[in-house]
């Protein structure tokens, strides 16, 4: 086990790596009631092709990862979310991109919790019957984002952006593929992806370190699983330019709504390199597109944009892009406006006022970020999965030249990699 | 460790609640600006903060104001708007880092305190009112946001159903106004109504952090620019009883998923003695994963992906919402009804009633955790003239009878069925 702290955070992690590989991190806050755990795979909706140690290769259906993260919730003894009750957590679990997260909040029995967190992750129990009922609740969700303009307009973007990467399939799939979902599919991604080896367990909040991490200890040493190889997963080839220039449907929303975006080529998608890129262009998008920017104040002053309008940088294994944009009166327009200033500041590069005074905002926004347990298990997870520590964060921040976030701008802003997705109005 | 807890004052009709803690890397601000929800103020005063926020005395042009917060780190400035029983309520919002983590030196609580004193009251001006230019680009703002529910159909048909139930009352309002008053609105009225606002309104300012009362006072003396008299308090929600006949409403729109929502009437608010029991009653019902609602509609039928009911507490009214195949809509509809009719029979186990206390319970305890939710907590009391702690509840949970349940059960009437489907006629 080892301690790692970070003074002028006033923080301190506790960390053990397991026998059985399983990572266990605890970030105690003295003082605080809650406890928020997370218990992490390395598994989500782009591992649709893969190969486990020693079997055959294999390509599962679309919305499979989630699928077995609903499936996952059922014991032989019924609902799990009924145990959390009686101890008083609250659990829940969510399905992304790379990842598949379980997750508890209580006050108290943490203990308790924690064990049956680890033991409702690491007993499968799927049969037939369970399986078909859960395909009309998952059709459900798929049926409400479906009638959601806001993830159309973003789904629509990475699937303009990506023609191979599996980023670009919808994490809930299809009713379709759903459809085909059986429970043998189910065991055998399970056995693949939910191995101690590939899983990570982080624990923040009013707890003791050392403690906790001797009960995730005894409860894993009580169980055993087979030894586990590396996991192959394929991706095919991704074109450096993207899929289509623009894309677009319809849906009964008052103002259209538009994001656009640039896909960069797969770089660094993991270390410390990977994670620079990814603060260096966070902190740019700010600079030239926040709420303080001046293009920002001159398109609300000409009512191209509204309260809503934002931009992000979303990476993980063999994607990187960013998203800018919102509801506007002419998507057409909003998409020249922009992508020429873009142009123009990668040309004359960020000032260093501009940079200095959005760093500091970056740093503030993170400073007070660490305030919610939950968005600190959050965080912490996705900087681990990709090498990285977000407890650097600042001194990252710190680190970063503006030769170097000039350079991530006109690395980015090239016009064959920008698309454009758009919803229209439809008659209401 | 010794228990924190708010210490109070006021400052001319500012009542000031501050909690000294060091347990948070932030110093917390929230002020509360609350005025009686009303057909003829709610669109003016809705519009007043988008105006607010876009300059001050100090900071009047957008981009200097905007970029001040950037200097402060990045502090985090907003607003929220919303109907609390029967006010229109104003929530201004800063966090700011503690100046202990960065290597500032500046206090960055005094800062924060002059840029929220300035931002309501001493707005950016001219000609002695409103900046004519950000008066008429934040009528098209409110405009645009009125418009936009529609487009979250979830959220869109919560609100249809509380304008159906509520027609006879204020609470059928919007809290962002009628888009068709603000036509009429200009920098001259608003300006008016915006002077009216403040000298009537109850105003509560909550600061949360390694501070003290006193400091917070001193603070608030020299930064808020208020009318002179004594803090006014707020006064209790009317309750109205359920329509005799239930009402269904059918409404149209282009979705593939059909929402059904329904309205029903609580007939207690949060400072009545019985409403623990309601939140139990809430719980056994449909706030939780282990819920009727969710277990019979959802897990057992596989109608829908969410199944829920929730509790104002403060206007008196549960709301129950669904997503489901529009087909479906008899049977969701009848499964519901069924649960309601189980909880008014007293037909709920004792082991649901143990996990919705224990659910209640650790809910009122992780709000220690977060500087807003306690702050929020305690303005449920400030609001409804309660002494509520939240130990205090808890307790209270804790004692709740499975006879209360069902008498709060009795209580709780249907009055509203709301259904968004597709267009497609002929079912």
């Amino acid at each position: 086990m080892s301690i790692r702290s970070y003074p002028e955070l006033q923080e301190t992690l506790h960390y053990a790596k397991l026998d059985n590989g399983l990572e266990v991190f605890v970030l105690p806050k003295p003082g605080f009631t809650k406890t928020y755990a997370t218990f992490t795979t390395r598994y989500g909706s782009v591992d649709n092709h893969f190969r486990a140690a020693g079997k055959e290769e294999v390509r599962v259906p679309d919305g499979i990862a989630h699928f077995l993260e609903h499936k996952m919730f059922e014991e032989p003894e019924g609902d799990i979310f009924s145990v959390f009750a009686s101890q008083g957590a609250s659990a829940n679990a969510f399905t992304s991109f790379d990842r598949t997260v379980y997750l508890f909040s209580a006050a108290g029995s943490v203990e308790a919790n924690l064990d049956t967190l680890l033991n409702f992750v690491q007993n499968p129990y799927f049969t037939d019957e369970s399986v078909e009922k859960e395909k009309g609740i998952i059709i459900q969700e798929i049926n409400m984002y479906r009638d959601n303009p806001d993830w159309r307009v973003y789904f629509g973007l990475i699937e303009a952006l990506y023609s191979k990467h599996p980023v670009h399939i919808d994490i809930a799939g299809t009713a379709e593929s759903v459809s085909s979902i059986t429970k043998e599919m189910l065991y055998e991604c399970y056995y693949t992806f939910y191995h101690p080896s590939n899983m990570s367990l982080f624990i923040v909040g009013g707890v003791d370190g050392e403690s906790t991490i001797e009960r995730v200890r005894a409860n894993q040493a009580a169980k055993t699983f087979a030894p586990a190889g590396p996991i192959e997963r394929f991706f095919e080839p991704e074109p450096t330019e993207v899929r289509q220039a623009i894309k677009e449907s319809k849906l009964p929303v008052s103002l259209p709504k538009c994001l656009f975006g640039y896909k960069d080529v797969p770089g660094d998608e993991e270390g410390e390199n990977a994670i620079r890129r990814e603060l260096a262009m966070k902190l740019l998008l700010d600079a030239l597109l926040g709420s303080s920017s001046p293009l920002y104040q001159q398109m609300y002053d000409d009512n191209l944009i509204s309260d809503g309008f934002g931009h992000e940088y979303n990476t993980g294994p063999g994607y990187a892009f960013s998203v800018i944009g919102g509801d506007t009166r002419d998507p057409d327009e909003l998409v020249s406006r922009i992508t020429e200033a873009l142009g123009a500041a990668a040309g004359q590069g960020l000032s260093v006022d501009v940079f200095e005074r959005t760093r500091r905002k970056k740093i503030g926004a993170y400073l007070r970020m660490l305030n919610s347990p939950e968005a600190i298990a959050g965080e912490f997870t996705r900087y681990k999965l990709r090498g990285g520590d977000l407890f650097r964060v600042v001194e990252l921040y710190e680190s970063l030249t503006l030769d170097e976030v000039n350079a991530h701008l006109r690395e980015h802003v090239k016009p064959e990699r920008l698309a454009v997705s758009i919803v229209r109005r439809s008659e209401p | 460790m010794t228990a924190e807890h708010f210490e109070r004052g006021s400052v001319g009709r500012m009542r000031l609640h501050v909690l000294p803690t060091k347990r948070f890397k932030t110093f917390a601000l929230s002020l509360y600006v609350g005025i009686p929800l009303t057909e003829s103020r709610v669109t003016p005063v809705a519009l007043t903060p988008f105006v607010l926020r876009r300059g001050t005395a100090s900071y009047p042009e957008t981009i200097s104001f905007r970029e001040r917060l950037d200097e402060l780190y990045g502090a985090g400035f907003g607003f929220d708007l919303y109907k609390r029983g029967d006010y229109q309520i104003v929530q201004f919002r800063i966090d700011i880092i503690n100046d202990r983590f960065v290597s500032s030196n500046q206090s960055l609580l005094r800062e924060a305190m002059a840029f929220l004193g300035e931002v309501l009251t001493s707005p950016a001006l001219e000609d002695g009112r409103f900046r004519a230019r950000y008066v008429e680009s934040e009528k098209t703002t409110v405009t645009k946001r009125i418009e936009a529910i529609i487009n979250d159909k979830m959220r869109y048909a919560a609100e249809r159903c509380i304008e159906e139930m509520c027609k006879e009352e204020p609470y059928r309002l919007l809290a962002l106004g009628r888009k068709e008053e603000l036509a009429g609105i200009d920098a001259d009225s608003l300006y008016r109504e915006y002077q009216n606002w403040l000298a009537n309104a109850v105003v509560d300012l909550y600061v949360s952090g390694d501070t003290s009362l006193q400091e917070v006072q001193t603070l608030a003396e020299s930064f808020f620019k208020l009318p002179a008299g004594e803090p006014p308090r707020y006064s209790q929600p009317r309750m109205l009883e359920a329509r005799k006949e239930p009402q269904t409403i059918v409404e149209r729109l282009d979705v593939g998923q059909g929402k059904l929502n329904m309205g029903l009437r609580a007939g207690i608010s949060y400072g009545d003695e019985s409403y623990p029991s309601m939140l139990v009653y809430n719980g056994v019902l449909g706030a939780f994963p282990h819920s009727k609602l969710f277990i019979n509609v959802r897990e057992k039928a596989s109608l829908a992906y969410y199944a829920a009911s929730r509790l104002d507490g403060h206007k008196g009214i549960l709301t129950i919402q669904s997503g489901i195949e529009i087909e479906n809509y008899e049977r969701a509809l009848g499964i519901i009804q069924e649960q309601l009719a189980a909880m008014q029979r007293g037909e709920y186990t004792a082991d649901e009633i143990s996990r919705t206390k224990a659910m209640l319970s650790n809910q009122l305890r992780e709000i220690q955790d977060s500087a807003y939710e306690r702050i929020g907590f305690d303005f449920n009391n400030t609001l409804s003239g309660s002494e509520r702690t939240s130990d205090g509840l808890r307790e209270a949970i804790e004692s709740v009878t499975p006879e209360q349940i069902q008498a709060a059960a009795q209580q709780v009437a249907l009055d509203t069925i709301y259904f968004l489907r597709d267009r497609k006629e002929g079912n």
